[in-house]
This record gives structure tokens, C-alpha cells and sequence, in this order.
């Protein structure tokens, strides 16, 4: 035979074999037979907004998500799109409401504590069951705490599962009790159980023992595999594409008409790492709800799609995470830089503060949807805002007055003042690229503080590139949103703490820097071992008038949040926390559910 | 022959190796690592466990020795991003890439001979037809792909005429394997008129110019005064000869547009190999961008070998020279 020949039959067999391969390989579900649908009807024949309208169970919605769940086992993983993912499919004992920020119960219908707040003993419902089937019982509970607590899973949960400095302890007196003892009592109390997920023993307990838990419930697990207590079960994970929940036929919990929830059928989230093509679809009645709130580019395109009637706008309220501006100040990094001496003088710092209008700032970074805030707290997290801080009214004569008071003045004429030295106030700030509201936000402080003889220039990197300079302290100053482990301060000590890895501008310090930041560990520390909720209260506002005092980081405005969803949906309880709509998913339904029942 | 493919099957291997290690380790010297992709405020403690199992904790070159020895045995590592094995992910982006890519090079290998023949054939003085294609043609090579997919994207936001980007709709969970593959076409239009109107254009233009060429050679004058009609003498004598000049570039055409673009694929939220390969290097995932270049190279191989057949085919001096 001709090579020629030969080479021409291999290479048709070759490209039989791809396109099989591929039809297989790339057909929803798996491919391998025929099996009936039905499509996404879109948001066509949407009724109007109706009070008197009554939840229907049946359809479908579809979301999206910006990037890939990085497991579907919680203790591995904190990252949002997972968090969401395994809130549609577990349970946990408690639940805290992200609407009213009130502890609900969940899997455990009531529970007690201890007068000295060392004892909690949670009541769990009784006949409940796993998405397979198994009866659930206070021995899952048991085993999800040790799985938290375990060294050879390395969780990320470890930390919350701790109080007076000892891992917390949990025994099952019988089937339906649940005793957690703790080693010191710890203010956040209940609300450290919303953190645990409650996860099926009689699934993962070989894996426990093992050792081999770390790598369980990965990514490439197969959706059968994964079992739960949430009110989706995971259908199918196509990377790069979708995942797609089905109702949960075994969920627990019921509306208060008896009708059994979820309302919804299916649920698609849709991976769309691109926001903007993400708001496109929402506007094209593609999809029905977005991955997070709007930025603020986007309300003027979404109030015109909601006033065509395509989308419904909500407002979620004050953002609780502002964007933040500080320096790096580690000694051990910044001892010999020169400009150090005076970013270390708390006097710097607040020049910059005066400096900067905040209502103007609002104005121009956030398009007027924000309020001024002078801290990291602001009044979205309403339980523990604190009005009474020190603030820092626009005024360029006091910064100058305070520059001048450390010895920083324009003694060159060049515009930027200098300490008697010859050390200029220029620094690099970094920002995210691709981030509008960095972007604008850093640029509009670096034209404040220039007003004042301060020089900022500003860098925008990719987000590995920033990071890594976050984490070794590679820079002079950053802008951008860091955000908070929770809004109960005695969850966030990692911000709050010297030696927390969020305490930003001076990562995981082994000892206390200054003087003020030991007081504020020492308060912290107090506050997240106090039960009495005024008291906590009492301590924190001390804590955020240090802070306020020294703005070890600046806050200038707190953006109000808005969210966009397709007209189709109801049971909508928007949430100034991520995810604003998913953690409530058990009550969504849509106007057409039965014309869009999958 | 046989010569010629084993030269060809080396230079691959060569091609891929290179293109993959020269990826790892470019990825692994761009600033910052997986730290980011770590969700909020991780502990010291869970940054250096995951960089000790993605193997970031050592050096370049040990992280180079032992990625290249699991890959001698077809394991490309893990993604950071997807965390399941590299190996899968990239088939499938590239099965999607080639959908795409494949539909795009017939549509422009059609449009672009057949306007390249049309205006070659009208020559300088062909009326207002032959200008207008040209012009075209110079409007889509001045266009870069970024620009083309938007303004289509945006069309379509507006109209309604296609769908607005991905490659199914969203929400078919389950259907049939024929509604599956309609539902598949109506996203291809999209994509494939970004691709393919850049490449048409360049076929365009190059045919045209070849075909002007060649036709001002003595064999057609001569067919010609034998009484073969225009037609015929364009079509069956100056096109084929004409045809050299395409395929010395198809070759890479075929690699380039099957390797994924990285914009076209973004913009229209097309799941191959190029989007893939954007977003592991957004996200500093190196074994996918290691694997994903690997594909790459592989359709490179692969387009340039199919366009060094092409070739043989259509100009027997060069199959002479291949044959010896």
C-alpha cells in the first residue's frame, strides 16, 4: 500500500475517533443516550410584583458564578464560589439569618447554654435525613467537629472551632442531643456553629480514619458521591461550564404553608468569569441572578434594563467591607526606608485622612451610591457601628498643620514636602488591576494627598502579582477591599490581632508593633472571651477608637450595594453579604415555575 | 514519505517540549502565585500547604525535573483551579477550540479563495465589485479580533439574532443528542465570524495577488490561444498554481486558529483552549498553562503538517522533493 494511502486512512480514523471522543465527552451530562429536556424558557410572561402572590414549586433558575469551586468539602476550602456552592448542599446546626444577622435554628431546632457559657447543648430535629436516605443523627455532629479539628485534614475551619484557646469538644448523649464544652467561654457563643458544616459520617468516616479526608470530595468527585443536608443536591459539575443542583427530595424544611421546600426544581449556575458579560446576559433575560452586587458603573446601564422592565434592582444596604488605604508597616521590612520614620507617626496618616473629602469621594468613585466612613466598621454592620470615633473633616490647612508638625515641609519648592533629611512623602501605591472602583478610587487619592504635598503614584497589578507583594510586605502603600472574616468582631480576630494573617499592615506579627495595637489585642482578646452582649459592645467601641486615633488604615466611603435579578424571580431576601441572594436559596421560586419545569 | 513524517513527528515532540517547559517556567517567574485564588485573608499556614502540594516550594528547576517526569507518564499535574488532573481538562478545551476552529477555517478557506478568486480574476480594472471586496478585506485585517468579537457580542446584545456568548444555552441540562447539536450551531456563528473574517481577509488578499500573478504567465497565454475559455483557463490552470501561496501559510492558519484565541474565546465566553489558557495564567494555575501550551504547540505540529501535505498535493515540484 502507498504511504500516501496508508497516511490518508490514518488520518480519517484519527478524526472519526476525535469527533466520537468529543460528542461523547462534551454532551450535557455525560452524553451516552437520548434523554428529554426542556430548555430554559427566559423571563417571558413574568407577572408584575404581586403581594398577594403564593410561592409555586417547580423551575428552574439559572445564576452565575465567576470562577470554579475549589472543592465541595467546606473544611477545605474558604474561597467564595465553593462557600456557596456547599451552602446549597449542607446543613448546619444553626443558621445566621444574612438579612437581620439574628441566629436561626437549623438542623438543631433549639438548643441551651450554660451560664457560664461553657456548655451549649443543641436539640436536633428528629427524623431527618441524608440526600441518600441515611437517617441523620448527633453522631454526623460529633464527627463534622473532629473532622474540623482534625491536624491531618489541616482545615481552614480549625481556628473558629477553638474558644479559650482549646479545640471545642462535643459528645452525643443519645441520638438527637448534641453537647459542645468549651474551654473558655467565647462571645460569639452559638454563632460559631453557622462555621460548621455538618457533613455525613456514614459517607466520609472511612476517610476520617484513614487520614485521607484532605483530598475527599474534590472537584472530580462524582455528584452522586456528595451528600448533604442543604436543599440541592449537585447534579452535575462540568469545569469551566456549570454545575446544575437538583431539589433535595429529602430536605427538612417546609414554608409556613407545609409545602415542602425548595421551591425550585433545578438550579444552574453558570461559570461567566467575565462580569460584564455576566450583566449582558442578566439583561438579555439569559440569566437570573449575578455571581455579587453591581459596581458602581453599572447602575446607570441596569436602572435603564430595570425601567424596560428586563431586570429587578434591590438595595442591599451599606457595604460592610470598605475599601481600604495603608502602608506597610513592618519594622522588620521597613526599618532602614527612610520614609518609615514618619509613616509610623500617626500624625502622617491623619493628614491624610483631612486630606481627602469624603463626600466628594463618594461622589466621584461611587457615583454618589456611598457614605462617608471613618473606620472598618461601618453603619452596614448596624449591630456593632460605632458613631462615636474620631473623625477627620476635610481640611488640607490642619494637614498641612500636622505634616509640619513632623517635621515634613516643602523645603524644596518642588511641590512634595520633605523631612529635614531631604526625605520626600513619595510612594507607589498598588491597586487591582481591572477593578474600576480601585482604580478611580487610589487615583482620587492620590490627587488629595498631592494637595497637601504628599506624592502617591499609583500601580494597578494582577491580582497574584498584588498578593504576593501583600503577603512579604514588597510595598509602599495599597488600595483595595480587604475583606472580613465576619461581621462579628470576635470572628475577625485575624484583622483585629497583631498576630492575625489579615491584620493588614502588619501581617502576622509575632509581637505587638506599637503600644496602641497591644491595647487593642489586649481589648480583642477581652471582647471575644465576653458572653455579655453590652459589654462586648462596651469593649469594641474602645477598640474602634484606637483604631480611629492611629488609622493604622484609612476608610473614606462605604458604597450602598445594589443587586440585579431577572423579573421572573421571587422569595428574593437580598443580603448585604455574599452570596446577596443564594444563602436564602431554599425560598426562591419563579413566577412561570411551571412553565419552566425542567 | 516516510522520512519526511518521522522529520515532522520529531520537530512535535521538539515543539511541545519546548513550548510546555518554556510555559511552566515563565509562569512559575511571573510575580505572585496561587496565594490569591486561596479565598479571603489565608493563614500563613494554608499559603505554604498548598504551595507544597502544587510543589511551588521548591526550586524552578526540581518543580521542571518532576513535572517532566509525571508527564513522560501522560500525568500533566493537577489544576489549581478545577483541582482534577490537567490531563482531561485540556482535551476537552481543545475538542471545543477545534469545534470552533474548524468551522472557522472552512468558512474562511470558502469565502476567502472564492472572493480572492473573484477579484484576482477582475484584476485592477473590474468595476465597483472587486473594489468594495477589497476594501473589505482591508477593514477586516485593520480590525483586531478583540474589536470584531465586541462589536458582534454587542449586536447581538442588541438584536437578539445569536445567542450572547457561551457554547450552549444556559439552563439546557438534558436533551437530545440532535437539539444538543442545533443548540451547539446556533452559538457557533458568533465566534466563528471573529475567527474567520480576519483569516478570510488574509486568504483574500493573497489569493487575489497569486491569481493576478499567474495569470500574466505564458501557460495561460497558451491555454488561451488553444481556445480554453476564461473560465476554464482561471479555474483549472492559473487557480491550482495560484494556490501555493495559500497553502505555505494554512499550515499555521490551521495551528493558530485551532489552538484557541484567547480574545474570541473570552469575549464570547467560548470554553476552549484559549479562554482556558487566559484564565490559568490570570490565575497563575502553572501545570494547566504548562498543559494548555503543550495542546497548543500539538495543533501547531498538526496544522503545519497538514499544510506541508496540502502542499505536496498541490505543487509537484515540491512532492517530487518529498518522494525522493
Amino acid at each position: 500500500m502507498r504511504p500516501a494511502r496508508i497516511l490518508r486512512i490514518l488520518l480519517a480514523a484519527a478524526a472519526a475517533a476525535a469527533f466520537l471522543y468529543y460528542i461523547r465527552g462534551a454532551m450535557p451530562g455525560g452524553g451516552g443516550g437520548t434523554r428529554e429536556g426542556v430548555p430554559y424558557e427566559g423571563a417571558k410572561g413574568a407577572p408584575s410584583d404581586d403581594p398577594s402572590y403564593v410561592p409555586q414549586r417547580g423551575g428552574q433558575i439559572i445564576g452565575s458564578s465567576r470562577s470554579q469551586p475549589r472543592s465541595f468539602n467546606r473544611l477545605l476550602v474558604r474561597d467564595q464560589t465553593s462557600d456557596t456552592v456547599i451552602m446549597l448542599l449542607q446543613g448546619r446546626l444553626v443558621r445566621i439569618n444574612r438579612a437581620t444577622f439574628e441566629v436561626e435554628p437549623w438542623l438543631a431546632e433549639k438548643w441551651d447554654a450554660s451560664a457560664d457559657g461553657l456548655t451549649y447543648t443543641f436539640y436536633l430535629r428528629p427524623n431527618l435525613t441524608w440526600s441518600d436516605g441515611a437517617p441523620f443523627s448527633s453522631a454526623d455532629v460529633v464527627f463534622s467537629l473532629e473532622a474540623a479539628l482534625d491536624p491531618k485534614v489541616e482545615s481552614v475551619m480549625a481556628h473558629n472551632m477553638m474558644a479559650g484557646g482549646q479545640p471545642i469538644r462535643a459528645e452525643a448523649p443519645d441520638a438527637n442531643t448534641v453537647k459542645f464544652t468549651l474551654a473558655g467561654p467565647s462571645g460569639p457563643g452559638v454563632r460559631l456553629f453557622d462555621a460548621l458544616p455538618i457533613l455525613p459520617k456514614h459517607k466520609l468516616g472511612a476517610a476520617l480514619a484513614a487520614g485521607t479526608l484532605a483530598e475527599a470530595w474534590g472537584p472530580a468527585t462524582p455528584p452522586s458521591e456528595i451528600v448533604g443536608m442543604g436543599p440541592f443536591v449537585l447534579r452535575e459539575y462540568t469545569p469551566g461550564q456549570r454545575l446544575v443542583f437538583d431539589r433535595n427530595p429529602r430536605y427538612w424544611r417546609k414554608d409556613a404553608r407545609g409545602q415542602q421546600l425548595p421551591y425550585l426544581d433545578r438550579l444552574v449556575l453558570e461559570i461567566v468569569p467575565e462580569q460584564n458579560a455576566e450583566l449582558l446576559r442578566l439583561q438579555a433575560g439569559q440569566t437570573d441572578l449575578t455571581h455579587s452586587e453591581l459596581r458602581a458603573e453599572d447602575y446607570v446601564p441596569i436602572r435603564k434594563a430595570e425601567a424596560e422592565g428586563k431586570v429587578r434592582l434591590v438595595e442591599l444596604g451599606i457595604g460592610t467591607d470598605p475599601d481600604g488605604f495603608w502602608f506597610c508597616m513592618k519594622p522588620a521590612v521597613k526599618a532602614k526606608d527612610p520614609r518609615f520614620r514618619f509613616v509610623q507617626k500617626r500624625e502622617f496618616r491623619q493628614a491624610i485622612s483631612h486630606a481627602v473629602d469624603r463626600e466628594e469621594f463618594a461622589q466621584t468613585v461611587f457615583l454618589g451610591e456611598a457614605v462617608p466612613t471613618w473606620g472598618p466598621i461601618t453603619t452596614g454592620n448596624e449591630p456593632w457601628f460605632s458613631p462615636n470615633v474620631p473623625r477627620y473633616p476635610h481640611d488640607p490647612a490642619r494637614a498641612r498643620e500636622l505634616l509640619e508638625s513632623i517635621g515634613l515641609e516643602d523645603r524644596n519648592g518642588n511641590g512634595v514636602v520633605e523631612d529635614e533629611k531631604g526625605t520626600e512623602a513619595r510612594f507607589t501605591v498598588l491597586t487591582q488591576r481591572g477593578i474600576t472602583y480601585y482604580e478611580t478610587g487610589a487615583t482620587v487619592v492620590r490627587d488629595y494627598a498631592k494637595a497637601v504635598g504628599i506624592a502617591l503614584d499609583v500601580v494597578a497589578l494582577e491580582a497574584p502579582a498584588l498578593f504576593a507583594r501583600l503577603e512579604s510586605c514588597d510595598y509602599d502603600a495599597v488600595y483595595m477591599r480587604a475583606l472580613m472574616s465576619d461581621l462579628d468582631p470576635g470572628l475577625s480576630l485575624d484583622y483585629w490581632l497583631s498576630s492575625g494573617d489579615a491584620h493588614l499592615w502588619n501581617l502576622a506579627s509575632k509581637t505587638p508593633a506599637t503600644e496602641w495595637e497591644k491595647e487593642i489585642d489586649r481589648l480583642m482578646t477581652e471582647q471575644a472571651s465576653t458572653i455579655a452582649l453590652a459589654r462586648r459592645k462596651t469593649i469594641f467601641n474602645d477598640v474602634q477608637r484606637i483604631f480611629a486615633e492611629n488609622l493604622p488604615v484609612l476608610y473614606f466611603a462605604a458604597p450602598r450595594l445594589y443587586y440585579g435579578h431577572s423579573v421572573r424571580l421571587r422569595g428574593v431576601v437580598p443580603s448585604v453579604m455574599r452570596p446577596q441572594v443564594l444563602w436564602n436559596a431554599d425560598m426562591l421560586s419563579v413566577a412561570d415555575g411551571a412553565a419552566s419545569k425542567p | 514519505m516516510a522520512r519526511f513524517l518521522v522529520r515532522r513527528v520529531i520537530f512535535a515532540v521538539l515543539l511541545v517540549f519546548i513550548s510546555s517547559s518554556a510555559a511552566l517556567f515563565l509562569t512559575r517567574l511571573a510575580p505572585g502565585d496561587l496565594a490569591s485564588a486561596l479565598g479571603p485573608n489565608p493563614s500563613g499556614a494554608e499559603v505554604a500547604a498548598a504551595r507544597a502540594r502544587f510543589d511551588l516550594d521548591r526550586p524552578a528547576v526540581e518543580q521542571w525535573g518532576l513535572w517532566m517526569s509525571r508527564a513522560l507518564r501522560f500525568d500533566f499535574g493537577e489544576s489549581l483551579q478545577y483541582g482534577r488532573p490537567v490531563g482531561p481538562l485540556v482535551v476537552r478545551a481543545a475538542a471545543n477550540s477545534a469545534v470552533l476552529g474548524i468551522t472557522a477555517l472552512a468558512v474562511a478557506t470558502l469565502l476567502g479563495i472564492g472572493l480572492g478568486i473573484f477579484t484576482g480574476a477582475q484584476g485592477l480594472s473590474g468595476g465597483l465589485a472587486p473594489v468594495v471586496v477589497r476594501a473589505f478585506s482591508v477593514a477586516c485585517l485593520s480590525l483586531p479580533p478583540l474589536v470584531t468579537s465586541l462589536i458582534l457580542v454587542f449586536i447581538a446584545a442588541r438584536t437578539g439574532w445569536f445567542p450572547l456568548g457561551g457554547m450552549t444555552t444556559p439552563g439546557i441540562v438534558e436533551t437530545a443528542w440532535g437539539p444538543w447539536l442545533a443548540d451547539v450551531a446556533a452559538h457557533l456563528p458568533l465566534p466563528v465570524i471573529a475567527l474567520a473574517l480576519p483569516v478570510a481577509a488574509t486568504f483574500e488578499r493573497l489569493q487575489s495577488q497569486a491569481l493576478g500573478e499567474t495569470l500574466h504567465l505564458p501557460f495561460v497565454a497558451a491555454a488561451s490561444a488553444r481556445g480554453v475559455s476564461r473560465r476554464s483557463a482561471i479555474l483549472h490552470h492559473a487557480w491550482p498554481v495560484s494556490l501555493r501561496a495559500i497553502c505555505a501559510i494554512y499550515g499555521i492558519v490551521i495551528g493558530a486558529v485551532l489552538s484557541g484565541s484567547f480574545v474570541v474565546e473570552y469575549v464570547t465566553a467560548w470554553p476552549g483552549l484559549g479562554r482556558m489558557m487566559y484564565e490559568a495564567l490570570r490565575a497563575r494555575d502553572i501545570y494547566l498553562v504548562a498543559g494548555c501550551a503543550a495542546m497548543g504547540a500539538s495543533f501547531l505540529a498538526l496544522g503545519t503538517l497538514a499544510g506541508d501535505l496540502l502542499l505536496v498535493a498541490v505543487d509537484p515540484r515540491v512532492r517530487e522533493g518529498v518522494t525522493e
